[in-house]
């Protein structure tokens, strides 16, 4: 069994109009025994900005708050948030910097711009940034995610009908994932306000 | 890369080589072929493995590309500097000792074989071998990579003392040909390098005019691609 | 102190200290994960008036297929761009930091960058990993000197030649480069060429696919088509597409966060990013 796959993850984001959604699923379990049903992969790092982190628990959490922390300094210096493309480049140098010996992480990162573009962008667990248009996926589940993602994703959705698009592609391909699932967590930004949905989900 | 296994990638880039250099009445003659391989691929059919030093010194690299290009590339920084310093000519047991000390000193990192040879008014014509270790030889003529093996006995024979620039260039071509035929990881063209009191001289000899020895089949014009 | 020297930004270089955790997680039988590799076709080929760069668009991991359209063509200078093939990190970083000392040495000397200082710059990093950056490369530009195309090989060898390939591709496009390159072909047959390699990269190589970029490089001018040909369109798209009517989706909680409405200044200019 891969690290990656210790604790089981499923991490997705979709871009609507002038919105976007990220959303995860909730298990965090040691191989197949689930240890929890309300584990936290997506972080806020500012008002318009997440984080969705999937692999090794530990890893997620050390890497969210040196994330945090970074961003934390940045906004003291320089008096404003980071925009997305920025924090992509420094999610990206911090996974790189450990090169041989890196984070079993692979970050989902969106974001809203200031102009209210929204923003996704997915690296490996050392760094190489991905920019997409459309969707980006993550975790154990990523392989089934491509698939529901690829035939129900459609361009320049409202933030309800996204919302729909990426709570069904979560849901299913969950279900086709052992190790992953326990529900969803589902936050759709949108320039006005932030929508945060729990999902039911099978819980088997 | 190895889902795809594509050992033409991960493979070190190597110079399964046949390199040489013969000293002559007034100079010396460099040659070498033109293969270099990743694993079994060629990757480069017409690569220039005699690189130049200074005006008057040259060498010929074989063993992994990286290793021996890092190694001349020094050199000739270090032989640049040395130049200018002493404002004239180095010689070319200088050079051959810089080279030297590049490869002994790290020698557990390096896998090259080099073998420099140039001209200066001291010592006419010389050849220098630093072979895998690190160890200097003068010698009035010396082979190198993995096509000398073929060459040891020819040279042995076939060398004489006082050729004439010629006679000693037509050895060079023969012997790199027939380390060419023999050796699988050696082909290509020849290169030759000649240097004397007058200056360089470059020559190139392509595949298809190189002499043919014994069972060798003769080149046959490519037959036309099929839009033809 | 010692918690203060890991959080605090560092200055540059890799970084060990997960290693040692790492090689115990493997030693106890966990595989480690594999990294985004670009298995990749790139290639260039030089003609009568510069050079030009090609590669395909498919970024894979393991055998699934992570990006359909990536861009592998790197921009180094105005006049230099260069091909990646291997890990994508390393391709990624690696051109990124000679792109950079590129940058700041154009400052300092006022001169056109030229490709053997990018050269010299790529193969001294690469030689001094010894292979472990997984980065091979095709590099070309047209710099004061005339044109140039050179490889760069992950353990930090380089060549120059009329024409070359990378990658997993590699046989397949060098196939179509010794059959049809000639010396001094125009732009449009240059062109013709080096999109056919690419094409026999993506239709005969596992690793490389979608689509072909090009770049060309003349003398004052840089030509960057992006998708030049886009043989492999989406061949499963349900016309209808996928329809769920709002509020079919099972929720356990809603919590709505109202944004605060961002500060606009209205008096005085804003300071400049």
């Amino acid at each position: 069994m891969s690290i990656t796959s210790y604790n089981g993850s499923a991490l997705v984001a979709m871009i609507g109009k002038n919105c976007f959604a990220i959303a995860s699923d909730r298990r965090l379990g040691v191989n197949f025994q689930t240890i929890a049903t309300d584990y936290q992969r997506i972080f806020q790092i500012h008002d318009r900005l997440y984080i969705g982190l999937s692999g090794l628990g530990t890893d997620v959490q050390t890497l969210y708050q040196r994330l945090k922390f970074r961003h934390k300094l940045y906004q003291l210096r320089e008096e404003r948030n980071m925009r997305p493309e920025t924090f992509a480049s420094l999610v990206s140098a911090m996974l790189y910097e450990k090169r041989f010996g890196p984070y079993f992480c692979e970050p989902i990162i969106a974001g809203l711009s200031e102009e209210n573009v929204p923003f996704i962008c997915t690296t490996d667990l050392i760094g190489a940034k991905q920019f997409s248009s459309d969707f980006v996926v993550s975790g154990t589940a990523s392989e089934s995610l491509y698939g529901a993602c690829e035939s129900m994703y459609k361009p320049d959705l409202e933030p309800e009908d996204l919302f729909e698009v990426i709570s069904q592609a979560l849901l299913s391909s969950v279900d086709r994932d052992c190790i992953s699932g326990w529900g969803g967590i589902v936050y759709i930004v949108t320039p006005e306000q932030v929508i945060t949905k729990t999902l039911k989900g099978r819980t088997d | 890369m190895e889902e795809f296994g594509c050992e033409w990638n991960d493979a070190p880039h190597s110079m399964g080589t046949t390199i040489m250099a013969v000293q002559y009445e007034g100079g010396v003659i460099l040659g070498a072929d033109s293969r270099t391989t990743t694993g079994a691929y060629v990757a480069n059919r017409a690569s220039d493995k005699i690189t130049e030093l200074t005006d008057n010194v040259y060498i010929c690299r074989s063993g992994s590309a990286a290793d021996s290009q890092i190694v001349s590339d020094y050199s000739r920084y270090f032989l640049n500097q040395h130049t200018i310093q002493l404002g004239r000519d180095a010689t070319v047991k200088t050079a051959a000792n810089i080279v030297r000390e590049l490869s002994y000193g790290n020698k557990s990192f390096l896998e090259c074989g080099l073998i420099v040879a140039g001209w200066d008014k001291y010592e006419n014509g010389s050849v220098y071998s630093i072979p895998l270790g690190g160890t200097i030889l003068r010698l009035p003529f010396s082979t190198g990579g993995s096509g000398s093996s073929y060459l040891y006995g020819f040279l042995d024979q076939a060398w004489k003392d006082g050729m004439n620039k010629e006679e000693a260039e037509a050895l060079v071509v023969k012997a790199v040909s027939l380390a060419m035929a023999r050796d699988g990881s050696s082909g290509g063209v020849v290169r030759t390098v000649i240097i004397d009191s007058s200056g360089v001289t470059r020559n190139f000899y392509p595949g298809d005019k190189l002499p043919l020895y014994y069972e060798e089949i003769p080149y046959r014009p490519t037959v036309e691609p099929m839009s033809a | 102190m010692a918690e203060a020297a890991i959080a605090l930004p560092p200055k540059g270089g890799f970084n060990f200290d997960l290693c040692k955790r790492n090689a115990m997680l493997e030693k106890n039988g966990i595989a480690l994960p594999r990294f985004r590799k670009t298995g990749t076709t790139i290639v260039g080929l030089v003609f009568k008036d510069g050079v030009i760069l090609g590669a395909d668009t498919r970024a894979t991991e393991g055998e699934i297929v992570c990006d359909k359209n990536c861009e592998k063509i790197h921009y180094m200078a105005p006049n230099i761009y260069c091909c990646g093939a291997g890990t994508a990190a390393d391709t990624e970083n690696v051109t990124d930091m000679v792109r950079s000392q590129l940058e700041l040495h154009r400052y300092a000397t006022n001169r056109e960058s030229r490709v053997v200082t990018a050269l010299t710059m790529l193969k001294t990093h690469l030689f001094g990993y010894r292979g472990q950056v997984s980065a091979a490369l095709v590099l070309g530009g047209v710099d004061v000197t005339g044109p140039h195309l050179h490889t760069v090989y992950p353990h930090g060898s380089t060549d120059t030649l009329p024409f070359a390939t990378m990658g997993s591709g590699s046989l397949a496009a060098m196939s179509v480069f010794e059959s049809r390159y000639k010396e001094d072909m125009d732009k449009e047959e240059g062109m013709e060429i080096v999109s056919a390699a690419i094409c026999a990269g993506i239709f005969n190589d596992l690793g490389s696919g979608s689509n072909v970029d090009l770049c060309i490089l003349t003398k004052g001018k840089t030509e960057y088509l992006r998708n030049y040909q886009k043989p492999n369109p989406r061949s499963y798209i349900r016309s209808k597409g996928y329809d769920f009517a709002r509020g079919h989706t099972a929720i356990l909680s809603t919590r709505i966060t109202p944004l605060k409405d961002q500060v606009t200044i209205i008096e005085g200019d804003a300071m400049e990013e």
